[in-house]
């Protein structure tokens, strides 16, 4: 998944010359917190609605008026993504800066911008929890094959999956916590027959009472 | 007192022999009945016609399901939630689909037509069915089709989902609707099919408020459900005053089910059926239709669908099986069944966490009703 799967585009921006007043106005008309300003064409900085609120707040000592330009409140310089950057690189980037938004530059043409709430839509694609579906945990060594054997058993049952993610479990070299979610209604019959060839299932647990 | 519709078609709609959804379940329940409760004629209603399916259904969908009971090759069909495990093709599938559909609309014509007040269609429930989409055993939305036909009656209606799964065909077909509330107990969706019924989901627009969903935690047993239900239900009816309540009465939330983790007893589905009977007196004349629904237990779904016609009947409980339908029912029942038609009171061990349980089950019933007051008051 890359960001230019899930940016938003186009994009409204404004130029520097814009006043603190008309950029609120955009902000509350069109449900947005980020607005990229640009200098005949050329992205120059970005202002979010934190600027906005932190440089005009009447607790900050000398706050800017609805007719001051958005130059003296945004941020500048900008981080910006490549529409070809993996969706995780963007992510890592945002949180590493405590960022809100990376707009998309296609050489020097803004062409997209990516915010927070887009990274949550593609943890959600990603996850396939928009998919009816059942989830099973599963832990898995951390060594090659191990992944094969777990997607063959669901092969050989013609179970379709939505969504595979990995993490660590605790400790080093500790099992992997594999999160599936499967396109089926038969989440727990498959995690016994999961567990009678030796898999160690985290959910669904066995159920406390002879069955 | 009631109208009981079946019909032996109802076993067509059968996804095999390995599938869980067996329409063995039916035959042995209506041969319980008959062991238990003296002659039983039910009404056999007609199947439901193209144009009736399509008043929930995308044609693009009805039309593959009737090319795939013809047995015409499509391969498309797992574009609509066809050819899967869950959902598997057969021939006649469109018909066998439609006999279901059919009971539960003629129930809902029943109700309408106020020539019954109570009615208890042994078959249906589909629930998970889209509206271009099989799901989870779902074809056809039966449940959906009577909801939209008392809808266009102009009948307010609740819709009450008592399966171990959330009712989330019914829910998305409703979702922006203000004459339908629909209620779904089940368990939490974190982990187990299908993933929704989440409290944050309430209703869109002008509906907002008429979608109610009450996740319970895996293992919650009697009591916490019933807390949970007294909680939320007759509130609920109280505010939105239906006309009519349809019951998907799946039986998998019992404790022996092997697709969830729910440990409702015999004698909890029994104080269910009661208390919903009553709920209709109160909020609806008595106008309720009852559909069966999930339950994978041969042995558990025969004993929680006969107390649910005898209790919908208000035909006296025995305590014993037929000894004759045992016998002849003897190798799908397994051993499991014992001589009662109730569970025995100790059946399972007292489960560990029942305390974190009871919290967080109440926590949710809380924060549901914290989203829901400032929408219905």
């Amino acid at each position: 998944m890359l960001v230019k799967d899930i940016m938003r585009s186009p994009v409204t921006v404004i130029p520097t010359g814009t006043t603190l007043g008309e950029a609120f106005g955009l902000f509350q008309s069109r449900g947005i917190r980020h607005l990229p300003v640009v200098d005949q064409g050329r992205l120059v900085g970005v202002l979010t609605d934190r600027d906005l609120r932190a440089t005009t707040s009447n607790l900050s000592g000398t706050p800017h008026t609805a007719g001051d330009p958005v130059s003296t409140a945004m941020t500048s310089p900008v981080l910006t993504a490549d529409p070809l950057d993996p969706v995780e690189d963007a992510a890592r980037i945002m949180r590493a800066h405590k960022i809100g938004c990376l707009p998309v530059m296609d050489g020097a043409e803004l062409v997209g911008i990516l915010t927070g709430m887009d990274i949550l839509d593609a943890l959600i694609l990603l996850t396939g929890v928009t998919k009816p579906s059942s989830r099973l945990e599963v832990a898995l060594a951390d060594q090659p094959g191990e992944l094969a054997r777990l997607t063959a058993f669901l092969a050989s049952r013609n179970i379709n999956i939505h969504s595979i993610l990995t993490c660590p479990g605790p400790g080093p070299g500790g099992a992997l916590r594999t999160v599936l979610r499967v396109d089926s209604n038969q989440g727990r019959p498959l995690a016994e027959a999961l567990r009678a060839v030796d898999f160690e299932i985290l959910w669904p647990p066995p159920k406390p009472w002879p069955n | 007192m009631a109208a009981l519709i079946y019909r032996p078609e109802y076993a067509g709609y059968d996804f095999g022999p390995e599938h869980p959804f067996t329409p063995a379940r039916l035959a042995m329940l209506l041969d319980l009945l008959q062991s238990l409760g003296g002659p039983v004629s039910p009404i056999a209603a007609p199947a439901a016609t193209r144009e009736e399916i399509l008043s929930i259904h995308d044609e693009a969908y009805v039309a593959t399901v009737e090319a795939l009971d013809r047995g015409e090759a499509r391969p498309e069909a797992d574009q609509f939630g066809l050819g899967t495990p869950d959902n598997p093709i057969f021939p006649g599938m469109d018909r066998a689909a439609r006999w279901l559909v059919g009971g539960t609309l003629h129930g809902a014509r029943l109700l309408m037509a106020a020539s019954e007040r109570r009615v208890l269609q042994l078959g249906g429930g589909l629930h998970h069915a889209q509206r271009g989409r099989a799901e989870g055993f779902c074809l056809y939305n039966d449940l959906a089709v009577a909801i939209q036909a008392l809808v266009d009656h102009g009948y307010r209606v609740a819709y009450l989902d008592i399966d171990l799964h959330h009712g989330d065909g019914v829910q998305n077909l409703f979702y922006d609707n203000e004459r339908v509330l629909t209620l779904s107990f089940h368990e939490s969706g974190h982990y187990l099919y299908p993933g929704t019924g989440h409290i944050q989901e309430l209703g869109g627009g002008t509906a907002r408020g008429l979608s109610v969903n009450v996740p319970l935690e895996p293992f919650t047993g009697a009591e916490d459900y019933l807390e949970a239900f007294e909680a939320v239900v007759p509130r609920a009816l109280d505010w939105f005053s239906p006309h009519v309540l349809v019951v998907q009465a799946g039986a998998d939330a019992h404790f022996d089910d092997p697709l969830g983790d729910l440990a409702l007893t015999t004698q909890t589905f029994q104080t269910l059926y009661r208390r919903i009977l009553e709920l209709a007196d109160t909020h609806t004349q008595g106008r309720v239709l009852f559909t069966l629904g999930g339950g994978y237990e041969a042995q558990v779904v025969a004993r929680v669908w006969a107390l649910l016609y005898l209790t919908v009947m208000e035909l006296p409980v025995p305590q014993k099986l037929p000894p004759d339908w045992l016998e002849r029912w003897r190798t799908v029942l397994g051993p499991a069944v014992g001589q009662n038609l109730h569970d025995s009171e100790q059946t399972f061990p007292e489960l560990g966490g029942r305390e974190a349980r009871t919290r967080r089950n109440r926590d949710v019933v809380a924060r549901l009703l914290d989203s829901l007051c400032p929408l219905w008051f």
